[in-house]
C-alpha cells in the first residue's frame, strides 16, 4: 500500500487543495444551523425584518461559496486521482517492458493486462472517493463523540466504548474482504485469459466446431468470478447492518442508563436527548463507512497486485561491467561450450555447444524438430542468458554489452511472423524508426515484397489487422524480413523464416541478402538453402552433432546424408 | 506554486461536438460523436436481464420498504420513549419500550442485510449472463470480424465495461428504491406541515433538472469516451505483450512505451473530464439544498413574522427540507454511476448486435454423412472491395482424392481453404459438396466433416493430452496416444517432463514450432474427418521426420478428400491433382507426371527444387 501511495507524491498539492475545499464545504454546512438560529432569535423573535434579510443573504452567499469550493474540489480530486492512475499505468508498462522472458513466465499476459487497466481503475476510483466524501464521515464521527463528551461524560462513555468496537470490526472486515477481493481479481484474470485465448485461436475453434466446449470453459471461469464476487460483496455488505445494530444498541443503552441518570439527577432530559441526537448523526455518518470498507478493501487487493509487478526483480539487466561503448564491429560470433535450460526446468535444451561464425559468413542450422535450434537463436540477442559457457561477439562476451546496443544491431526474423496493427510502412519502420522511404523501399525490394506492395491499392499505407491477416503467410514472412533488413543489421537471424515462401522467391531473397555485410545465421529445413551456406551446423537433441560445409558433411555425417536423401531421393547422393 | 494551482485546469479539453471542425492544440476532438441518446434503450435491455429474477427483485423491494419503515419507526419510538419515560422520570414500563426498540432495530439490520444479500446475487447473475452471452455471441461472429478488431479492445469489453455494469447493479438498485421511498415519505410530511413552504422547496426542482441536463450531456459522452480509450489502451497492451519477442529483439521498448504513453494520456484526459463533471452533480445538489434552506429560512421568517406559521414549523420544516434533498442527492450520485454503466453496457451491446455468422440461410440443412465430393465452379472472391484474390476458379475433387494447391505466396491458396470452410463466403460462383451448394449447409454441419491443420498451429493453455483431444472431445486416452504415434509426436511427448500431462503455456518456451505442428496433426488425425485440410502442415518440421509422418498422412488421406498446401513439392507428388495458382487464377493442373510433361510453371518449380546440380553450380 505504501508503495502505491507514493504515487500520490507529485500530486500532493492537488490532494491538499481537494481536502481544503472539502473542509470549506463542511464548514458552511455546519454553519448553516447557526445562521438559522440567528434569523429566528434576532430576526423573527426580536421582530427585526432587516436581520432576517441580512442573515438570509449571508446564507445564500455562503451556499455559493460552498458550491464554488465543491466545483474546485472536483477539479483537484479528479486531477490527483487521474494523474496518479496515469503514472501507475506508465510505471507498470515500463516495468513490464524491462521484464525478461523468465519474468514473463511469472505473470500470464491476461493478468498483466487486468492489472494495468482494471486494478488501476479501481484504485483511481477509490482515490477520487477518498478525496471527496470519505473525509467527512470520520470527521463527523469524531466531532460527535467530542460533543457528546462535553454534554455528559457518563452517558457519552457508551459511545466511547461502541466506536472503537466498531472501528476494530471495520478493520477486521477490511483485511478479510481485501483477501477475497484479491481472489476476485484473480478470477477476473481467468476470464480475461479464456477470452484472450479464444480470440487468438478463433479459426481453430470454428474449424473444429468447439463453440460449445469453449462456451463451457468461459462459463466456468465467469461463474467462478461471479461466485467470488458474490462472496466478497456479501461480506462487505454485512458491515452496514452491523454498524446499524451496534449504534442502535448504543441508543438503547443511552435511553436505559439515561432514564436512571435523570432520576438520580446525574443527567438532564435535554442531555439525554442531545446524546441520542449525536448518536443518530453518527449512525448516518457511519453508514458511509460500509462504502469505505468496500473501496478500501478492493483498493488494498488491487494495490498488492500492482506492487507485485512493480517489485518483480528483473533478472536480465545490464551489469556495471556492461560497456555502453561496445559495438558489434565485424559480427564474428563464437559459442564457447554453451549449455542452457529454460528457467524452472531440469533438462538442458542445449548442451556444450561450441562453434564459430566468422564475420560476414552465412551459417545454416539444421536439425530435427525440437533439437534446440530456436533456443540457440534466442541466446544471441539475450532473450535468455546462458547457464554455462559463453557467447562472444567480436571477442567480447555479450553479457558485457548493453542490452539495447546489442539488440539494435541484430536483425531477428522469428518463426511466426508477428505484425502489429498499423500500415505496412509502419510495420517495416518498426525495425528502424528513422528509416526514410528509400530505405524502406530498398528493404522491401530485398525481401522480395516490393512488387506485392506496389500492387496494393494503398501501397505502403495499406492497413494491417492485429495479426496481419490481410496478407498471406508468405507475405507476412517477407514483411517481417523487411522489418529486420531495414535496420541494416550486423547480425541477421532467420528462424525458418522462409518456410512459407516458394523456392523461387526464396532463392531471390537469399541472393539479395548478399547485399548486406552481415553475419547471417539461418535455421532452415531446406537443403537447397543449406547447400549455399558457408558453414552448416547440425543439431540433435541439443548437441552439436556436426559442423562443416555441405561437402564435408555429406562425407562425414550419416544424419546429414539422411536429411539430404529425404529431400532429393537416393539418386542425389553422388553429384558432380 | 502558481503552476500547481493551475495544473488541474490545464488538461486538454475534449470537444464533444464534432460539427465545428476547427480545434486548437489545447483540445482534442473525438473522431465520431459517441452516441448516448439511446440510453433508455440500453437501460431497458439491462432491465430485461434483471427481470428474469422478478421474484427476488420483489423480495428486495419488499425488504427495502421494510427497512425504510423500520428506519422511520426507530427514531419515532425513541422520541416517544423520551417523552413517556425520561421526561416523566417514570421508569416502570421502559423495559417494554426497549424490547420494542430492540425488535425494530434487529428487524432493521436484518432487512438491510438481506436486501443487499439478495441484490448482490441478482446483480452478479445478471453480469454473469451478460458476460457469457457476449462470449457466446463472439463465438458466432464471422472470421472477418476478428481479423479487423484488436483483441485487447474486445477483451476490455468483457472485463472493464462489464465491471461498470456490475458496480451499478450491486448497489444502485437498492439505493434508488430507498431514495424514491424516502423522497415520497418526506414530501408527504412536508405537505402536511406547510403546503406553501413545500411549494417553495420544490422550486429547486427545475433548477436541478436544468443543471443535471447540462452535466449529463457532458458526462454521458465523456464516460463513453473514457471506456473507449480504456479499450484502446487495453488493445495496445495486449498486442505488445503478445509481440514481446519482437519488441525485445528489436530493442523497441522505448517505441512501444511512447505509443502507450499517447493512449494512456488520452485515457487520462477523458477520465479527468468525466470525473470532474460527474463530481459536479453532488455539488450542484448541495448548493440547491443550501439555497432552499436559505429561502425557507427567509420566507419562513417573513411568514412567521406575519404569524402565518410558527417558529417551530420553520425549524421542523428546515430539517425536513434537508431530508428531502438528501435522497435527491443520493439519486443524483447514483445517476452518475448509472451513466458510466450505461456507457459500458452500450459497448457490450454493440458487440452483441454485430451480425452473427451463424445466421445460416433459412433453409440450410444438416448433412449427416458426406462422401467428400467437392466442386468449385467459377468461384471469385476478394478480401477488400477492390482487386480479386481468387478469380474464376473451377475444379472438381472426387471422393477420396487428394488435391494439392501450389503457387507463389499470395496466389490465393489459403483463400481457397477459407472459402471451402466458409470462414469467408465467395463473392460469386458456387462451391458444392456432394452436390449441395455449401451456403445451403449449416456451417457447423459443414465443418463437422472437415479437419484442419492450419498455417499457424495454435495450441491452448493446457496439457498436451487436452490439446490433442481437442480434435475429438470424447476420445479415450488410448485414442490420443494412437493419434500422437501416427503423427510422430509420441516420442517427443514421452521425452517431456510429464509426458502427455506436460503443460503448454500460452507462449510456451518449452515446445518448438515443429512440435506444435506435430501436435496439430495429431489433433486432426483424431478428428477422423471426411475432408482433410492441410495448410502448410509440415513446414516447420524437419524433413527426416516429415518423411516419417508422410506415410502416416498418406494412410490418413486414404479414403478422404484431402486438400494440401505445401511448398516442398516432394510431399505432394502423390496427389491425384495438383492445381497451380497464380494471382488467384488456375494456370496449370494435372498429376505430377503430366505436369512435368507440360514443362510449365510446375516443372520449372520442381526442377529448381530438385535439381541440386543447377543450384550447386
Amino acid at each position: 500500500m505504501r508503495k502505491v501511495l507514493s504515487f500520490l507524491g507529485p500530486y500532493r498539492f492537488a490532494v491538499y487543495m481537494a481536502l481544503f475545499f472539502t473542509f470549506v464545504e463542511l464548514g458552511v454546512e455546519l454553519f448553516q444551523p447557526f445562521l438559522l438560529a440567528r434569523i429566528i432569535d434576532d430576526g423573527i423573535v426580536a421582530g427585526d425584518m432587516s436581520v432576517v434579510v441580512l442573515w438570509g443573504s449571508v446564507m445564500v452567499g455562503m451556499s455559493l461559496i460552498a458550491f464554488a469550493a465543491g466545483i474546485l474540489n472536483s477539479f483537484y480530486a479528479a486531477h490527483a486521482s487521474q494523474s496518479t492512475g496515469y503514472d501507475m499505468r506508465s510505471a507498470l508498462f515500463n516495468k513490464v517492458q524491462s521484464f525478461s522472458f523468465a519474468n514473463f513466465s511469472q505473470f500470464p499476459t491476461s493478468s498483466l493486462i487486468t492489472r494495468m487497466t482494471n486494478d488501476v481503475t479501481l484504485l483511481q476510483n477509490a482515490m477520487f472517493m477518498a478525496l471527496r466524501i470519505m473525509l467527512r464521515a470520520p470527521l463527523l464521527v469524531i466531532g460527535s463523540v467530542i460533543m457528546a463528551l462535553i454534554v455528559n461524560v457518563k452517558l457519552a462513555l457508551i459511545l466511547v466504548v461502541a466506536v472503537p468496537l466498531l472501528i476494530t470490526f471495520l478493520i477486521f472486515m477490511m483485511s478479510k474482504a481485501g483477501r477475497i477481493f484479491r481472489s476476485v481479481q484473480e478470477k477476473l484474470d481467468g476470464v480475461n485469459g479464456v477470452m484472450q485465448e479464444n480470440l487468438a485461436g478463433i479459426r481453430l475453434i470454428k474449424a473444429f466446431i468447439r463453440r460449445k466446449h469453449e462456451s463451457k470453459r468461459f462459463s466456468e471461469a465467469s461463474g467462478q468470478l461471479r461466485d467470488r464476487t458474490v462472496k466478497a460483496l456479501r461480506l462487505v455488505e454485512l458491515s452496514m447492518p452491523v454498524i446499524l445494530l451496534i449504534m442502535n444498541i448504543s441508543i438503547m443503552a443511552v435511553l436505559w442508563f439515561g432514564s436512571f441518570e435523570v432520576q438520580t439527577g446525574g443527567a438532564t432530559v435535554g442531555e439525554v436527548v442531545a446524546i441520542v441526537n449525536y448518536t443518530t448523526r453518527m449512525t448516518m455518518a457511519l453508514s458511509v463507512f460500509s462504502m469505505i470498507v468496500m473501496f478500501f478493501s478492493r483498493a488494498k487487493a488491487s494495490s498488492a497486485r500492482i506492487v507485485d509487478v512493480l517489485e518483480t526483480e528483473v533478472d536480465l539487466v545490464d551489469t556495471e561491467e556492461s560497456n555502453a561503448a561496445t559495438r558489434i564491429t565485424d559480427g564474428k560470433i563464437v559459442f564457447n561450450s554453451v549449455s542452457f535450460k529454460y528457467p524452472d526446468t531440469d533438462t538442458y535444451v542445449l548442451r556444450n555447444v561450441s562453434f564459430e561464425a566468422k564475420a560476414g559468413e552465412r551459417v545454416a542450422i539444421l536439425g530435427a524438430t525440437g533439437s534446440g535450434k530456436s533456443t540457440l537463436f534466442q541466446l544471441i540477442p539475450r532473450l535468455y542468458d546462458v547457464d554455462e559457457g559463453k557467447i562472444t561477439i567480436d571477442g567480447k562476451d555479450i553479457r558485457d554489452m548493453k542490452l539495447n546496443v546489442l539488440r539494435k544491431q541484430i536483425g531477428f526474423v522469428p518463426q511466426e511472423a508477428m505484425l502489429f496493427t498499423g500500415t505496412i510502412r509502419e510495420n517495416i519502420a518498426w525495425g528502424k524508426e528513422t528509416a526514410t522511404m528509400e530505405e524502406i523501399e530498398l528493404a522491401t525490394k530485398h525481401a522480395q515484397l516490393y512488387e506485392t506492395i506496389k500492387d496494393l491499392p494503398n501501397g505502403y499505407e495499406t492497413r494491417l489487422g492485429q495479426k496481419g491477416v490481410n496478407l498471406s503467410g508468405g507475405q507476412k514472412q517477407r514483411l517481417s524480413i523487411a522489418r529486420a533488413l531495414v535496420r541494416n543489421p550486423k547480425i541477421l537471424l532467420l528462424d525458418d523464416s522462409t518456410s512459407a515462401l516458394d523456392v523461387k522467391t526464396e532463392q531471390k531473397l537469399l541472393k539479395s541478402l548478399k547485399e548486406y555485410s552481415c553475419t547471417t545465421l539461418m535455421i532452415t529445413q531446406k537443403m537447397s538453402t543449406t547447400m549455399k551456406a558457408d558453414t552448416i551446423l547440425l543439431l540433435e537433441d541439443g548437441e552439436l552433432l556436426a559442423k562443416g560445409s555441405h561437402d564435408e558433411l555429406m562425407r562425414s555425417s550419416t544424419l546429414y546424408q539422411k536429411i539430404y536423401q529425404s529431400q532429393f531421393g537416393d539418386g542425389g547422393t553422388h553429384h558432380a | 506554486m502558481l503552476n500547481k494551482i493551475k495544473e488541474p485546469f490545464q488538461h486538454r479539453r475534449i470537444k464533444i461536438d464534432s460539427t465545428t471542425s476547427k480545434s486548437n492544440d489545447n483540445e482534442y476532438t473525438t473522431r465520431k460523436k459517441p452516441r448516448v441518446e439511446n440510453w433508455w434503450g440500453t437501460l431497458k435491455r439491462i432491465w430485461k436481464y434483471l427481470s428474469e429474477s422478478k421474484g427476488l427483485i420483489t423480495l428486495v423491494l419488499f425488504l427495502v420498504i421494510l427497512s425504510s419503515s423500520m428506519a422511520l419507526l426507530g427514531p419515532f419510538l425513541v422520541g416517544w420513549g423520551i417523552d413517556a419515560f425520561i421526561e416523566t422520570q417514570n421508569t416502570s414500563g421502559i423495559g417494554y419500550l426497549l424490547a420494542g426498540l430492540a425488535a425494530v432495530y434487529v428487524l432493521h439490520s436484518l432487512s438491510v442485510w438481506q436486501q443487499a444479500f439478495w441484490m448482490i446475487r441478482i446483480a452478479q447473475k445478471t453480469v454473469y449472463q451478460m458476460r457469457t452471452q457476449l462470449f457466446r455471441h463472439l463465438q458466432k461472429l464471422p472470421i472477418p470480424f476478428f481479423d479487423k478488431r484488436q483483441h485487447g479492445e474486445l477483451m476490455s469489453r468483457v472485463t472493464n465495461d462489464m465491471e461498470n455494469v456490475s458496480n451499478v447493479l450491486n448497489s444502485s438498485v437498492i439505493q434508488i428504491f430507498t431514495s424514491v421511498l424516502t423522497l415520497i415519505g418526506t414530501l408527504t410530511v412536508m405537505l402536511w406541515l406547510s403546503p406553501l413552504l413545500t411549494f417553495i422547496t420544490l422550486l429547486i426542482v427545475p433548477a436541478m433538472v436544468f443543471g443535471m441536463k447540462w452535466i449529463t450531456k457532458r458526462t454521458g459522452v465523456l464516460f463513453k469516451e473514457q471506456q473507449k480509450n480504456l479499450g484502446r489502451l487495453n488493445g495496445h497492451i495486449q498486442e505488445t505483450m503478445s509481440g514481446q519477442r519482437i519488441v525485445k529483439t528489436f530493442s523497441q521498448e522505448d517505441k512501444v512505451i511512447g505509443e502507450f504513453k499517447e493512449r494512456n494520456e488520452r485515457l487520462k484526459i477523458s477520465g479527468f473530464w468525466a470525473q470532474t463533471f460527474s463530481g459536479f452533480i453532488p455539488k450542484l445538489m448541495n448548493v440547491l439544498n443550501n439555497l432552499s434552506f436559505a429561502v425557507i429560512a427567509g420566507v419562513g421568517g417573513i411568514l412567521a413574522f406575519n404569524d402565518v406559521i410558527t417558529i417551530g414549523t420553520i425549524v421542523i420544516f428546515a430539517e425536513y427540507a434537508r431530508q428531502f434533498t438528501r435522497p435527491l442527492n443520493d439519486l443524483a450520485n447514483q445517476f452518475n454511476t448509472l451513466l458510466s454503466a450505461v456507457a459500458g453496457a452500450e459497448r457490450v451491446f454493440d458487440i452483441m448486435d454485430e451480425e452473427e455468422e451463424m445466421k445460416d440461410e433459412g433453409n440450410a440443412v444438416e448433412l449427416e454423412k458426406i462422401t467428400g465430393d467437392v466442386r468449385f465452379s467459377d468461384v471469385s472472391f476478394s478480401y477488400e472491395e477492390d482487386g480479386d484474390t481468387v478469380n474464376n476458379v473451377s475444379f472438381h475433387a472426387s471422393p477420396g482424392e487428394t488435391v494439392a494447391f501450389v503457387g507463389p505466396t499470395g496466389a490465393g491458396k489459403t483463400t481457397m481453404i477459407n472459402l471451402l470452410s466458409r470462414f469467408y463466403d465467395a463473392d460469386s460462383g458456387s462451391i458444392l459438396i456432394d452436390g449441395h451448394e455449401i451456403k445451403t449447409i449449416k456451417r457447423e454441419s459443414l465443418r463437422k466433416h472437415m479437419a484442419f491443420v492450419l498455417q499457424d498451429s495454435f495450441l491452448f493453455h493446457g496439457t498436451i493430452r487436452e490439446n490433442i483431444r481437442y480434435g475429438r472431445l470424447d476420445a479415450t486416452d488410448e485414442d490420443v496416444v494412437e493419434a500422437a504415434k501416427l503423427a510422430n509426436a509420441h516420442s517427443f511427448i514421452m521425452k517431456s517432463a510429464d509426458g502427455y500431462d506436460t503443460f503448454i503455456d500460452a507462449d510456451g518456451g518449452g515446445i518448438s514450432q515443429g512440435q506444435k505442428q506435430l501436435l496439430s496433426i495429431a489433433r486432426a488425425i483424431l478428428a477422423n474427418p471426411t475432408i482433410l485440410i492441410l495448410d502448410e502442415a509440415t513446414s516447420s518440421i524437419d524433413t527426416v521426420t516429415e518423411i516419417r509422418i508422410q506415410e502416416a498422412l498418406q494412410r490418413l488421406m486414404k479414403g478422404r478428400t484431402s486438400f494440401v498446401i505445401a511448398h516442398r513439392l516432394n510431399t505432394i507428388q502423390k496427389a491425384d491433382q495438383i492445381i497451380i495458382l497464380k494471382d488467384g487464377e488456375i494456370i496449370e493442373r494435372g498429376s505430377h507426371t503430366s505436369l512435368l510433361r507440360q514443362d510449365g510453371f510446375y516443372a520449372e518449380l520442381y526442377n529448381s527444387q530438385l535439381k541440386k546440380e543447377a543450384m550447386l553450380g
